[in-house]
């Protein structure tokens, strides 16, 4: 079994919104649900016109976060929201009853609904699709033309994800609330 | 006995159409039903907005999924518990003063709950899943699970003592009264923890609402108790009634007094360091006219009543409760709103120096519907028991 994660080399990211383009394309989001399933964060450029600082303006692509100790998954009342065999923080349609606790619980705003099966939705590191036709890309990672992300195995030292994450310093989201994400941003 | 015979001995009027109708033609009572046909009408046009078109008759959002549905299920739940609480202090802790309410409490709990579930099953998306998983993949960790769980079980022990009373089985309305109770009470501080085990939403996070609920609910089941006598005895209390009403106001005192202390305390250790996420939606909530509301009416307003008269000025109370109901119901509905002011910032401490924008939510006019809807269904279940039962001893 894999444990998938994802490190992002965030300061590279250039804004252009590739891998949003290219998830939504990958996993059927609705055209125009905007921050739906993964998402590019901007923080605003501080200072004053014409004292800009360009510098100040930096980029956070994000989406969900697969803890190992997902909240989301803890509040749910029917066990639709339940972690796969690789680890990943999944959700079964069928059994998601759109209380949207799941919602609330998440820390990280990376659920939504989807309006087509009317329940809860997030990204799944391209599980249905990429992975389950035995390729071992996301369909972010694999657009993204300044290589902001990097992902694989957590758990085979050899892997790029886990090379990365050995030799570079690296923070969690929120670490404090304990919920151990697998998502990874690189210093 | 057979559970068919058992039935038919349950005590109930016979009622035509015409006895329903047949009531004492008062502007007041005039007015109460008028409101209530266009609550229910409001009701059915509501839902059928909302089957029409899901949640997108709903103001609710993905930054801000919890609305007034949700604060509307909360306040009847709130109010099933307070009833089921001043019902048992009679018949289930034998305190004699309060055993002539003990039937019309009961009654009151039971149908809050049955309107409070007529909400809330058109803000879940999916209620019929939700009956199906919660028993073939229940979620134990989910406060949400025990919560729902717990208040199917209630509602039924409630039906049953409520059977048993009628019945004057003293004994058997005592044994489902008092596990009714119990599991009551486990269930409504399992609704608190629903909101207490948001770790992500630090101003609800922690052991305080699991208590709160508890305690307001029990304020509420007073409030209710003296609009339901007012209702009965229109203002004009005999001798029996006015020494339960005193007492349930004196009782009513010590506890808004430690309502207000609870809420002081919390509100104090809200902003108490500056803790990103907590400090300042703790100071928002202080500039928010509904928090003020929840305060003088729910809380001020009564306890004023009752501390002027030491707790004898019952009409007073009377009119003290129907306030107290509007401020006990933006209790609920800021407890809801509140909890997702904040938008949940991703990256720690950058962004936690820019200025919060807070997450704006307005019930819509379909929300609004239903919720007036689940009112009207209340008042139309509690005349209907007044009606086919007798309520009283």
């Amino acid at each position: 079994m894999a444990r998938y994660g994802m490190a992002l080399d965030y300061k590279n990211c250039i804004n252009c919104k590739a891998c949003e383009t290219a998830c939504k394309e990958e996993n059927g989001v609705l055209l125009g649900a905007d921050n739906h399933r993964i998402w590019v964060g901007m923080k605003e450029i501080e200072g004053e016109y014409p004292n800009l600082s360009i510098a100040s303006n930096t980029f956070y692509p994000s989406q969900c976060q697969h803890c190992d100790e997902a909240p989301c998954q803890e509040v749910c009342p029917t066990n639709a929201t339940y972690y796969d065999k690789d680890g990943q923080v999944r959700i079964d349609a069928d059994k998601c009853i759109l209380c949207s606790y799941c919602i609330n619980a998440c820390p990280y705003d990376a659920r939504y609904v989807d309006d087509r099966t009317n329940t809860v939705d997030k990204c799944t590191f391209c599980t249905d699709t990429r992975l389950a036709r035995g390729e071992t890309t996301t369909a972010c990672q694999n657009t993204c033309p300044t290589k902001v992300r990097i992902f694989g195995d957590l758990d085979d030292p050899n892997s790029e994800i886990s090379q990365v994450l050995q030799n570079r310093e690296h923070f969690t989201l929120k670490s404090n609330l304990g919920t151990k994400p697998k998502l990874f941003y690189l210093i | 006995m057979h559970i068919k015979e058992f039935i038919t001995t349950i005590p109930v009027k016979k009622v035509t159409l015409r006895d329903i109708v047949s009531f004492e033609k008062t502007p007041i009572n005039l007015l109460i039903a008028v409101m209530t046909l266009l609550f229910l009408v409001l009701f059915a046009v509501g839902i059928t907005t909302y089957i029409l078109h899901g949640h997108h008759a709903y103001n609710v959002t993905k930054e801000h999924p919890w609305g007034l549905l949700i604060a509307v299920y909360i306040f009847f739940v709130v109010s099933s518990t307070g009833l089921c609480i001043v019902g048992s202090l009679g018949d289930v802790f034998g305190f004699k003063d309060y055993m002539m309410i003990s039937k019309r409490a009961i009654f009151g709990s039971i149908i809050t709950i049955v309107s409070g579930f007529a909400v809330i099953a058109f803000e879940i998306g999916h209620p019929i899943t939700m009956v199906i998983y919660n028993i073939l993949t229940p979620g134990f960790t989910s406060a949400i699970w025990w919560m729902g769980t717990l208040y199917g079980l209630y509602m039924t022990f409630m039906i049953i003592e409520f059977v048993f009373l009628l019945k004057h089985n003293m004994k058997m309305a005592k044994i489902f009264g008092l596990t009714g109770l119990l599991v009551g009470l486990a269930a409504h501080s399992n609704l608190g923890g629903v909101f207490g085990f948001l770790n992500a939403r630090t101003i609800s996070n922690g052991v305080f609402y699991p208590m709160y609920f508890i305690l307001t609910a029990f304020i509420t089941g007073i409030f209710l108790s003296f609009i339901m006598y007012g209702f009965k005895y229109r203002l004009k209390f005999d001798e029996k009634a006015t020494l339960l009403l005193t007492n349930l106001a004196k009782i009513q005192g010590l506890l808004i007094a430690i309502l207000m202390f609870f809420v002081t305390w919390k509100m104090l250790s809200d902003v108490y360091g500056g803790m990103p996420n907590r400090a300042e939606v703790a100071r928002h909530i202080f500039s928010s006219a509904t928090f003020w509301a929840e305060v003088f009416f729910a809380m001020v307003i009564p306890l004023f009543i009752i501390l002027k008269s030491a707790g004898k000025n019952i009409v007073g109370m009377f009119w003290g409760s129907l306030i107290g109901m509007v401020g006990i119901f933006f209790m609920r509905y800021n407890l809801v709103h509140d909890t997702q002011l904040k938008p949940l910032q991703m990256l720690k401490t950058s962004e936690y120096q820019l200025v919060p924008t807070w997450i704006e939510y307005f019930p819509s006019v379909t929300e609004v519907m239903i919720s007036l809807g689940g009112l009207g269904l209340c008042l139309f279940l509690y005349y209907m028991g007044t009606k086919l039962f007798n309520l009283d001893e």
